[in-house]
């Protein structure tokens, strides 16, 4: 515990930045969706507006909790990659625990931006005119962008402890798919790898299936 | 003497322009009459080489029969008959006795390979269709062709084309309720807070009189209109001074523009789809002979021949469709449970792949 809390210290010296700014962009989001788009003076075009307006704004959700996954998971291995891991190589611990401990730590921090989404989201939907036929989802919202942040947290985090050589390797691997599609196209066959890997991550139990779908705070 | 003579000199000075326009009414009369002639042979003709053709497609055909669906198709692997036999029903229940009808209107399907590029004779009726479609493309492709008799010309109308049997049958009436709270009109609108007068009119039922304003009452709707479907269209010409002036907020512009265009262009508050679900619910309560009441009097309002199908007063039917939209609600914004176990399942991997990188390897 008293590691943990060290570790959690020093990654929030690191990343404090990063967290305030996604808490203030995570509060903000929610209560700027719904923004002076359900006015009643707008009459039988205020559920339109309202649905474009919170569509609109519900791209930047994925995208914040894709940021903050990424910035935090580069923040948490930064001063050891620096310091060549020599620190954590003198601390009496075995190494599977360091990393489980940095991955919790990092993970501790960005439940602020989360916990900051919610009550954004909530605050927004208790307090915005929501036209009949229409409905807030805060806990539906402030739950796919808690998952979207972690899966991005956890996808980053593995990246960043890799080596150099594992980057390669990763890197190589999409290569060689543009490559052999590239390669397909000329010779004029069937074969689609790009929309196939699309589908295999981004659809039904792919690892970032959780970013897609409606970002909707309002919805029918 | 003379003064007979003046007068019959007079009179026939007279009736020369009337001599005259008795002869160009002729000359039209013989004009149109030709042009008549010329039009009934060149009918004549058309359907003499739609009858030849269809000779020449069932030439070496099978004729399948499933209901009174007639599918007359050549020999292949396409799933013709499971995909009749899976149609029918939903056809029958549509359009009740008039289906029967249908044994006189068969489908025609050419199935060919999918993978040869051989030329083939060239024909002007019926389908041609890949023989590798499977079972539900060719249910859906049987439902969406149905060579049932275009409806009148009102109905037809009406309801922007032909009337077929649904295939998701619960979305559609589900995009109704869509329709229902996002529509930019107060009759839409008034339609889902339960005024069935405001059904009606949304639906295009009742008094088309004023149309604009039952459509479209306020001046932020119709400037909605104006600059979400007729922005470009009035960008030219005389048209664009009165657009910029809408555009500003200036509602007389906005009307006038709408006023100018015809009135069937006017931007529907429901669409095509939810006058389609309407005429099914008719035709559902209305029973076996439901579709042949409702062609059965072209002349009457709409509304009387709906009701007609329908067995039930317009507004009964009005409302029971409209219960059924909004019980059709589109299932709300959630997370699955298994959409939570996944994500954290691929945390759990991903994190796994960090504790066990190969930078930890000594």
């Amino acid at each position: 515990m008293v590691m943990y809390k060290a570790l959690l210290y020093t990654q929030w010296k690191w990343a404090r930045l990063i967290i305030l700014l996604g808490t203030l962009a995570g509060f903000s989001l929610p209560l700027l969706s719904l923004q002076g788009a359900a006015r009643a003076d707008r009459g039988a075009l205020q559920a339109q507006d309202l649905l474009r307006a919170v569509q609109s704004w519900g791209t930047l959700y994925p995208l914040l909790a894709a940021a903050l996954g990424l910035l935090v998971a580069i923040a948490t291995w930064t001063a050891d990659h620096r310091g060549r891991h020599v620190h954590a190589l003198t601390l009496p611990l075995p190494r599977w625990r360091y990393v489980l401990l940095r991955f919790a730590a990092g993970m501790t921090l960005l439940a602020v931006p989360i916990a900051a989404v919610s009550v954004g989201a909530l605050l927004a939907a208790f307090t915005a005119t929501i036209p009949s036929g229409l409905q807030a989802y805060p806990l539906a919202l402030s739950l796919r962008f808690a998952l979207a942040v972690l899966v991005a947290y956890a996808v980053f985090f593995a990246i960043s402890a890799g080596t150099a050589r594992t980057a390669g390797i990763i890197l190589g691997v999409i290569a060689a798919l543009v490559v052999v599609q590239v390669v397909a196209s000329i010779a004029n066959l069937q074969l689609d790898l790009v929309g196939t890997s699309q589908v295999v991550l981004l659809q039904g139990l792919g690892p970032l299936a959780v970013f897609t779908g409606r970002w909707m705070l309002v919805d029918v | 003497m003379f003064r007979r003579f003046g007068l019959l000199l007079i009179l026939g000075v007279l009736a020369c322009p009337l001599l005259g326009q008795d002869t160009l009414i002729n000359r039209l009369r013989i004009r149109s009459d030709s042009l008549l002639r010329t039009w009934q042979q060149a009918v004549a003709i058309a359907n003499l080489a739609d009858s030849l053709e269809r000779e020449r497609a069932t030439i070496g055909r099978d004729t399948i029969a499933v209901g009174a669906l007639r599918i007359i198709t050549n020999a292949s692997p396409l799933p013709v008959r499971q995909a009749a036999a899976l149609a029918w029903p939903a056809i029958d229940s549509l359009y009740g006795s008039a289906a029967a009808d249908l044994a006189e209107r068969p489908y025609f399907i050419r199935a060919v390979d999918p993978d040869s590029n051989a030329r083939r004779a060239v024909l002007h009726v019926g389908l041609e269709v890949p023989w590798d479609l499977d079972l539900r493309s060719t249910t859906t492709l049987l439902l969406t062709t149905v060579p049932i008799a275009p409806p009148d010309r009102a109905l037809a109308t009406w309801l922007t084309g032909v009337l077929r049997p649904s295939i998701h049958p619960r979305e559609d009436v589900g995009g109704v309720y869509l329709e229902f709270v996002t529509a930019p009109s107060q009759a839409a609108r008034g339609c889902f807070m339960g005024d069935i007068a405001s059904c009606i009119d949304a639906l295009g039922l009742g008094d088309t009189n004023h149309q604009l304003e039952r459509w479209y009452p306020s001046a932020p709707e119709r400037r909605a209109v104006v600059t979400g479907s007729f922005a470009d269209f009035f960008d030219h010409g005389g048209s664009a001074p009165a657009l910029r002036e809408c555009v500003a907020g200036r509602d007389a512009s906005c009307t006038a523009l709408l006023r100018s265009l015809p009135a069937d262009v006017l931007p529907k508050p429901l669409s095509d789809a939810a006058r389609v679900s309407l005429v099914r619910d008719a035709l559902r309560l209305g029973g076996q002979d439901a579709y042949r009441r409702l062609l059965r009097d072209p002349e009457a309002a709409i509304a009387d021949r709906l009701a007609e199908a329908a067995g039930v007063s317009v507004d009964s039917l009005v409302a029971g469709w409209r219960n059924a939209a909004l019980a059709a609600r589109p299932a709300p914004v959630e997370l699955p449970w298994w959409a939570i176990g996944v994500a954290l399942g691929w945390v759990t991997v991903f994190a796994g792949c960090g504790l066990s990188s190969s930078r930890w390897r000594l």
